[in-house]
């Protein structure tokens, strides 16, 4: 090695450490503490579900879900109420229905677009076989109509995950107090569960 | 001014903190009595009691400065203006910024389907002015590739979704180091301690400022006074929130502080169908928005500005 290549080393050198200075001094000069999102993640104490506002419990008809959320409990709305000819038993698995009856009790209505085009579900993928007050999972256990996420979650286990913890579907009403979320069927029509296209509620008109 | 108005025996005057006041109440009287004497016909005490109120409301302080009980009083005489003014029956609160509270929110890029749901709810809870179609909250049609709001189309109409485009909403961010509250030469508008954003509407000169100063046009102006036909008028007001507003001030999303403080959601976050709008305390580890921001990718709009907004975007 000459005193040339020496010379050179030590000036690259000089020139590594003045690199650092710089990177350092502008880290130094934007703050260097901690950002505001670690900020915000850094309050890790537990707030108390009554705590910073009470609230009137919501109206609707609610059930305790039979999954946990952040270590308690939390509720889904009830999904029985909301459909029109349940229980199902009232019909099916008492005797005839009627000839003159069978176009209202068919199920004509319902158009079933859910799964992949040519490999669309049927009736039984989610409703119970012979038990029909009840839907059955692929494990074949009993779900019933309120807790309807635990059969929609075994195949939409991300969206189930998501919703579990409140980056997918909504809560009822308040921010605080006790966590009482929609059902995945009150949004979603579990025989045609993408939204239908239509037309937006309103339109923007340029900013003045 | 009454001998009953000097205050306690053997206190200054100038001590008595009640004397602006009555000094302004006695020359509300006198002016009720002198106008009804030259221009105004008849009513004269009914006018009086009106002007008072009126009279008060001109001089009161900034919001911030106002003790519990003069907020208490302004929004008495607030709401006893829109009975007279408007003819409407309004609840105006003052509700304090709650302990331990910290408000943020999120929005799910890939579930909003630009249905505009949100967008109507708040024009109905805020009281937004239906002649110039004043909105707080813009949905954008995106390209994919794209995330900037202003590369997109703020003003489609038709079928929604459409195949292959996203949507993505803005509004006000309510900054953590909000840029409009320092333009402010008012102090009319500032950062409240549960991080809301807000404007007092009577301290405001409508100079527009604040407006110039946000990098996410996140501000709106009222050309003039704004106009709610008045069945639809929303009477669960807030002081600094969606009260009827008057002719020249700025306005903006609130995160509807009059909904917020009592603990219910956002207008907009109970409107919307597809569940894309997640609201809630940043303080609480237990929280939706804390489940988003710890389990998902988020990004705020021109975080090299430094404002902090507490909006977050974030895909499933």
């Amino acid at each position: 090695m000459n005193g040339n290549t020496l010379v050179r080393a030590g000036r690259s050198c000089l020139l590594a450490v003045a690199a650092l200075a710089v990177v350092a001094g502008a880290a130094l000069c934007a703050g260097g503490g901690p950002s505001f999102l670690e900020e915000i993640k850094a309050h890790e104490e537990k707030i108390d579900k009554g705590g910073p506002v009470a609230v009137s419990p919501v109206t609707r008809p609610v059930v305790e879900a039979r999954e946990p959320y952040q270590g308690g409990t939390f509720a889904v709305l009830a999904r029985k109420g909301e459909i029109g000819r349940y229980p199902c038993s009232s019909c099916h698995g008492k005797g005839r229905v009627l000839v003159n009856n069978g176009l209202q009790l068919t199920h004509g209505d319902v158009v079933v677009n859910h799964g992949r085009e040519g490999n669309s579900l049927s009736c039984i993928d989610c409703h119970h076989p012979e038990d029909r007050d009840a839907l059955e999972d692929k494990k074949g256990n009993r779900i019933d109509f309120d807790h309807s996420y635990q059969l929609c979650g075994q195949c939409h286990f991300r969206q189930k995950r998501d919703w579990l913890g409140g980056a997918h579907g909504k809560r009822v009403e308040y921010w605080a107090g006790d966590r009482v979320v929609y059902n995945c069927t009150t949004c979603h029509n579990p025989h045609s569960p993408r939204f239908a296209q239509r037309f937006p509620a309103t339109y923007a008109v340029p900013l003045p | 001014m009454s001998a009953t108005d000097q205050g306690q025996p053997g206190q200054h005057p100038l001590d008595d903190q009640t004397s602006r006041r009555a000094f302004l109440k006695g020359v509300a009287a006198g002016s009720a009595a002198f106008m009804a004497l030259g221009c105004v016909p008849g009513a004269a005490s009914a006018a009086g009691g009106e002007l008072r109120l009126r009279w008060q409301e001109f001089f009161k302080k900034n919001y911030r400065l106002m003790t519990e009980e003069e907020r208490r009083e302004t929004v008495a005489r607030l709401e006893r203006l829109a009975a007279v003014d408007e003819g409407l029956q309004v609840s105006i609160g003052c509700e304090p910024p709650l302990p331990r509270v910290l408000f943020g929110y999120a929005f799910n890029i890939t579930r909003c389907e630009g249905f505009m749901e949100c967008v109507t709810a708040c024009i109905k809870e805020n009281n937004l002015d239906r002649r110039s179609h004043t909105q707080y909250i813009r949905i954008f049609e995106m390209e994919p590739g794209h995330l900037d709001p202003s590369a997109g189309d703020g003003r489609f109409f038709h079928e929604v979704p459409v195949e292959n485009k996203f949507y993505m909403g803005t509004q006000c961010f309510h900054c953590e180091n909000a840029p409009c509250t320092k333009a402010c030469p008012t102090r009319a508008t500032w950062k409240e301690p549960d991080g809301i954003v807000v404007v007092d509407y009577d301290w405001c000169i409508g100079c527009r400022y604040c407006q110039a100063a946000c990098p996410y046009f996140g501000r709106r102006f009222n050309w003039a006074k704004p106009e709610v036909p008045q069945q639809e008028v929303t009477a669960q007001q807030h002081y600094l929130g969606n009260r009827l507003r008057p002719k020249g001030k700025m306005e903006k999303c609130t995160f509807c502080i009059q909904r917020t403080r009592k603990g219910r959601l956002p207008a907009c976050v109970e409107a919307c169908p597809t569940g894309a709008r997640v609201f809630g305390n940043l303080l609480d580890p237990d929280s939706e928005i804390r489940y988003v921001l710890t389990h998902k990718k988020v990004f705020r709009l021109k975080e090299e500005l430094g404002t902090e907004p507490k909006f977050w975007y974030f895909i499933d």
